[in-house]
Parts: C-alpha cells; structure tokens; sequence
C-alpha cells in the first residue's frame, strides 16, 4: 500500500489552483516540476485548464484510475466530503495536508475522526492531516516551491512536522546539503504512521540513513519491534520532540513514580539501537555523516589541527564523547618523522610541515598516513577558513583521502573569512560533513562509531 | 494457590492491590527468588510459624487497605525470641487498627530477617504506548534521590538485561565497594528476563515493584514485593 504515495502511476490534486503562489498551485507545479510521469488530475469545480493539465470537477469525474489523492483543502468538511468521493472513486491513497483537525481539539477532532472512519471502512490509506506529505524525486506533494530536482539520495527523512519537514526538504533541495530521497511529513497521522514509513524504507535498498522526527509515539511496543529490526540493517536517527520528565501517570508504585516518557523513549532507542539527536540540526548533521562515511570499526580517533589549542579542546571533547585518542604506530611516527620537529603524537599538528612544504602537500603527505594507521579508526580535521586551505579544498583532496583509506572524517572550521569559509561549508559540505564548531562534529563522530561498534558486535 | 487462582480471587473481591504474600507467591512461581513469606492470623499462629522459619524473624502487617506498611506501624524487623514476636504482633495490630481503623486486617506475613545485601530495586510499569517496561537500579537513598534506574521495553533479551545493569551510574556499587560482597549481576539480569518474560505472559499485572531485592554473592532474594492489578 506504501508504495501509492510514494510510486503512485496517477495523482489528483484536490482544490488545485491556477493563481501562482496558492497552495494549490504549489504543489501541481512541484509534481510537474518532478520526474513523475503519470496522469496528474487537477480538480477544481471553477477551472478549465491549470499548468497545462485538464482539470475535473471533482474525483469521480476523472475517466482513468486515481493511485493517490492529495488534498489541500480550505475546511475539515470540504476534506471530509472529498474522502467520501474518494472512497466511490476507489481510491486507496489519500495525503491531507489542510490543518483544522484533531491538533486543534474540539470540532477538528471529531473531523478527524470522520476521515479515518471512512478509510477504514473503504480500506484507504491516509497521510495525514496537517502534513506535507512527500519530497522526492518523482513526486512532491510539499507546499514550499522545490528550486532543484530532488537528488536520488540514500537518506529519507521522515516527521511529524508539516512547514518544517516542507523547509527543511527546501532547504536540502536548494543547498545541496543532503544527498536525500525522500522527505515525509505525516502530520496528525490518523492513520500512516511511524512504523509504517519505518517498515516501508527499511526494506527499500537504496534507502540507507533514516532520520525520523516525533512528538507523539503512536505504538511503542511495536516501534521497539520495528526499529530493532532496521536499526540493524541501517542507520535510524531519532529525535524525540515533547519529552517530559515528569511521570505521566499517577502511580501506585515506586517504579510508576520514576518511570517518565523520556526515559521510556530513550530507553527504547538504546534497547533498539537508535541514534538520538537532540535538534534538527542534528537529525540533519548526523544523516549527513551517516550517509557519507564509511562506518568505524572502534573508538579511536586521530586529530589533524594546525594549532595546538585547538587539539586540546577536541581531545577534551573526544573524552567526553566517548572517543579515545591513541598514539600512532611506531611505523606511522617514522615514515613522518621529516614532516615534524618532535615526533608526531596525536593530535596531529600539522604547523611545523605546513611553514616547510604548504598546507596542500602536508595535507597530502600525512593526513592519508594517519588515517591508515592501525591505531585509528576515524578522524577530526580541523580547517581554517583563510586562502591557505583553498588549494586542498578546489582540488577535493580530503575526500579523495576519505575514499582512499575508506575511514570516515568529520571536518571542523573554527576561524576564517566568510568568503573562504562559506566554500568550504558548501563545496565541500556537499560531500562530506563539514561542521562549524568542534563540537557539533565530534558529537556527530560519536555516535556514528557508537553505531559501528554496535554493528560489530552484532555482527561477531 | 496457584498465580491464576491469586488473580480471579483478587478479580473477585474487586481487588487491585495484591498482598505481599500473594506477590511472592505469583513470582516465586515466575522463577524469581523471594523469602518464604507466609500468612498468620492470630498471635500464637505468628509464634509457631516464627519457630518453623527459626529466628530472627520480620513481621508485617498484612492487608490490601494498607499500602505504607512501615508508615502504619506495620513492620517490625530483627525478633529474635517468642517474646519479640508476641510482643511486635499487639503493637502491630495496635498501631495499625489506630492508623486505618476501616481497614481490612487479615493477619501478620512472617519472614525470616533476610541478610543484607546490596540493595536493588526492579519494577514493571505499564506504559501507555509502549506497553509493559521493566526497571532496574539500586535501592534504597540512590532510587529515591538520584533515581539512576535503567528502563528496557518488554520483552527483553539478555543482551538487554546486561545494558540496564551496566547502565546505572552507580554499577561500581554492583562490584564491591569498601569490603562490600560484589553483587551477582548475572543473577540480577536472568532475574530481569524472567520478569519481562512473567509480565509479557500476565496482561492483567499493571505495576510491580520488587523493592528492595538483596544481591549477594551468589543469588539474590527478593525481600518485598508488590503488585497492582489493572482496573
């Protein structure tokens, strides 16, 4: 059944519109802007023609087949009366993306609950309300303009929120930050829910990264089942909106009384081996890192800094983040023992090589050799934002290290002129994780050797 | 009496809260490890059982309207003679009669004084959405200030058991400190799986608290218990 929303081979676009800058509007020209290659029915009772396309009165008036309805709908009653033309029509996908529903208590609720009577009686699918709906490639169903075709990625992201999970989809879009496929937003979700989508993109090959937003856990008890399940196949990160510490019930025992729903959520991510993030920007930040590097076989990190104080806070940070910073091998200290005025330790200062020989031949001669060490699994590039730096970014020579000794890398820019920095954010950001503070890209590091560690140990 | 007969009788006297005889019984059958606790209805009752279990011995008030036994005057620990016993029987009835004059006595539940041990508290609560989560930390001053608990979502593994004893912030105490007997954290853990298993095969159990439990060197006891049935 998921796969009418997202591989639907027609769509009609309830309360479609001609008048740019609708909503209606909105989305009939993303589909069309969209690879999607089916039938696309606008309906509308006032228009004739809309972007091209024939428009119908209503749903039952379309000749052929309707796989998906998307509906953005003035009033809940207007919604309501399309889902009963829906349900004659035959239709067994809806998205709704109107708010008005159960999120506003009294009137919306009762609404809401008319919608998924109807589904469930005429065995229909239901996104929705107050969502979004879907950003991909071959349709977008989103309200916020798509600037770009959307990448082909190995990450989906799916949430609750509509305007956020539309911007933050723009934003990728637009920006290039995320090699994404899909961006889902259920809203309400009266009836396709989490462990839906969780169930339907793990087992999508080309799906690798899942980063999923929530407010409300619609069934824990089977969201353990199902994360436990993917989470071992692919990486699932996890935020957790509206957690309170207080306990939710009025317990009679003592356990009752200590139990909160934060520690029940994070308690399920652990037992599951969910990632959690703390903010979007991590949900974001961590599929990035997830869907470009190679994951780590342990714990241990080399630090590659140009200054000396910047390795002292990072080594701090790792310790704190639960990465160690070990030596190198004896071997790796004597095939660099030219390239420093002390024996190279960890981390890394690459000043003393850079003032000889340039930041770009330094960066080619021993960040490869430290990474390749055998005492290290991963590790932490520290970039200046100033012309020195250029060369090596132009010429990719980080990701093509990253590719060659197949170890991740998280990049941290600290300093530098705007100019200088926002190339390597962006250029270089598009293929690997470049993160503006140090600690925002050792947390990141992490958790992804946190997940590879775990991965080991299942696999063993 | 067997854990079904336990339940339908509770059902029948409409009934949520078990006592803590009845509680021992359901998890003794369950496989966990709890001290013979056994019902006295009357005060040479509650000697004779004193002398078969052999001193010292522990009573407590035994009644499903009395939740806060300590608070009632309800318990009274280390008797070491018949006279103790006879003695701690009145005052119990006394104090208990004045704190709850409308309550149900059915008698005292005997115990031997357990030997102390690191003290653990494991629990199941049912949650709304993610069902039946069990519970495990250390008992007494650090569940009740610090609440460092671990939670596992029901059922669980022994993989997951391992995590929620490693988890807690104070696991040094789980292998000695200052003299201390480590705890037999294995024990603990199949202790954990046993309650996950038992509370995944009894829907009707809405709470338990095992609290506390006394870890030793080898084995644990479960030293009191409780169990609230669902409405």
């Amino acid at each position: 059944m998921m796969e009418l929303f997202f591989k639907p081979k027609s769509v009609a676009v309830i309360g479609a519109s001609g008048t740019p800058g609708k909503l209606g509007y909105v989305i009939v020209n993303n589909i069309a802007g969209s690879d999607f290659s089916g039938d696309v029915y606008p309906v509308n009772p006032k228009s004739d023609e809309i972007l091209g396309y024939k428009v119908y009165r209503s749903v039952t008036d379309i000749p052929g087949e309707v796989d998906l309805v998307v509906t953005a709908l003035p009033t809940p009653k207007l919604t309501v009366a399309t889902m009963e033309e829906c349900a004659r029509k035959g239709v067994k996908a809806v998205i709704i993306e109107s708010a008005g529903f159960a999120e506003m208590g009294g009137e919306g609720k009762v609404f809401q609950q008319q919608i998924v009577d109807i589904a469930k009686k005429n065995d229909i699918r239901v996104m929705g309300p107050n969502c979004s709906g879907i950003v991909s490639r071959d349709i977008v169903t989103s309200i916020y303009p798509m600037t770009k075709k959307v990448p082909r990625g190995n990450v989906v992201l799916i949430g609750q929120s509509g305007l956020l999970a539309a911007g933050m989809a723009s934003d990728i879009v637009e920006n290039e930050s995320l090699n994404i496929s899909k961006v889902c937003s259920f809203g309400n979700k009266c009836d396709v829910n989490e462990n839906d989508l969780l169930e339907y993109f793990g087992n999508e090959d080309d799906v690798d990264v899942i980063s999923m937003y929530l407010e409300t856990v619609t069934d824990g008890r089977n969201l353990t089942r199902i994360a436990k399940k993917v989470a071992a196949e692919k990486p699932v990160i996890f935020l957790s909106g509206g957690r309170t510490e207080a306990g939710a019930r009025a317990a009679m025992s003592h356990t009752g009384s200590i139990a909160s729903n934060s520690k029940i959520v994070e308690a399920a991510a652990r037992q599951t081996g969910m990632i959690m993030a703390d903010d979007f920007t991590e949900l974001k930040d961590f599929a990035k890192v997830f869907s470009t590097q190679p994951l780590p076989k342990g714990n241990r990190v080399a630090v590659i800094t140009l200054a000396g104080s910047v390795g002292v806070n990072v080594s701090d940070l790792c310790a704190s983040h639960g990465l160690e910073l070990p030596g190198l091998s004896a071997e790796t200290t004597e095939k660099l023992k030219d390239m420093f005025d002390t024996p190279v330790s960890n981390p890394v200062d690459l000043y003393f090589s850079v003032t000889k020989i340039g930041f770009t031949k330094t960066l080619e001669t021993t960040f490869p050799d430290a990474l390749s060490d055998p005492n290290i699994d991963a590790a932490v590039l520290i970039l200046a934002g100033f012309e020195y730096t250029q060369e090596a970014v132009q010429k990719k020579i980080v990701q093509k290290i990253v590719q060659e000794v197949d170890k991740p890398v998280v990049v941290c820019m600290i300093v530098g002129y705007n100019k200088y920095k926002n190339v390597i954010m962006d250029e270089m950001g598009k293929d690997l994780p470049v993160f503006p503070s140090l600690i925002s890209g050792v947390k990141a590091l992490s958790k992804l050797c946190e997940y590879g560690i775990r991965q080991q140990k299942t696999e063993a | 009496m067997t854990t079904a007969q336990i339940l339908s009788r509770a059902r029948e006297e409409k009934r949520t809260v078990l006592t803590e005889i009845e509680a021992k019984q359901i998890l003794g059958e369950a496989g966990i490890n709890c001290t013979p606790t056994v019902l006295a209805t009357t005060k040479e009752q509650a000697v004779s059982l004193s002398d078969e279990i052999g001193y010292p011995v522990v009573l407590k008030v035994s009644s499903v309207d009395i939740t806060h036994k300590s608070d009632s005057g309800g318990v009274k620990v280390n008797l070491v003679d018949r006279e103790a016993v006879e003695q701690a029987y009145e005052e119990i009835m006394t104090s208990c009669t004045a704190y709850a004059p409308d309550a149900d006595i059915e008698g005292v539940a005997v115990q031997c004084m357990s030997r102390a041990g690191t003290e653990i508290i494991m629990g199941m609560i049912k949650d709304a959405s993610f069902g039946p989560v069990v519970m495990f930390g250390l008992g007494g001053v650090l569940v009740e200030v610090l609440k460092d608990v671990s939670f596992r979502i029901v059922p669980i593994e022994k993989a997951d058991a391992v995590e929620m004893t490693g988890e807690i912030q104070g696991r040094k105490l789980l292998e000695g400190y200052r003299g201390q007997d480590p705890a037999d954290v294995p024990y603990l853990q199949d202790m954990l799986v046993k309650l996950s298993g038992f509370v995944d095969a009894n829907p009707a159990i809405e709470e338990i608290d095992m609290n506390p439990v006394f870890a030793y060197k080898e084995g644990a006891v479960v030293v009191d218990a409780r169990i609230i049935l669902s409405e």
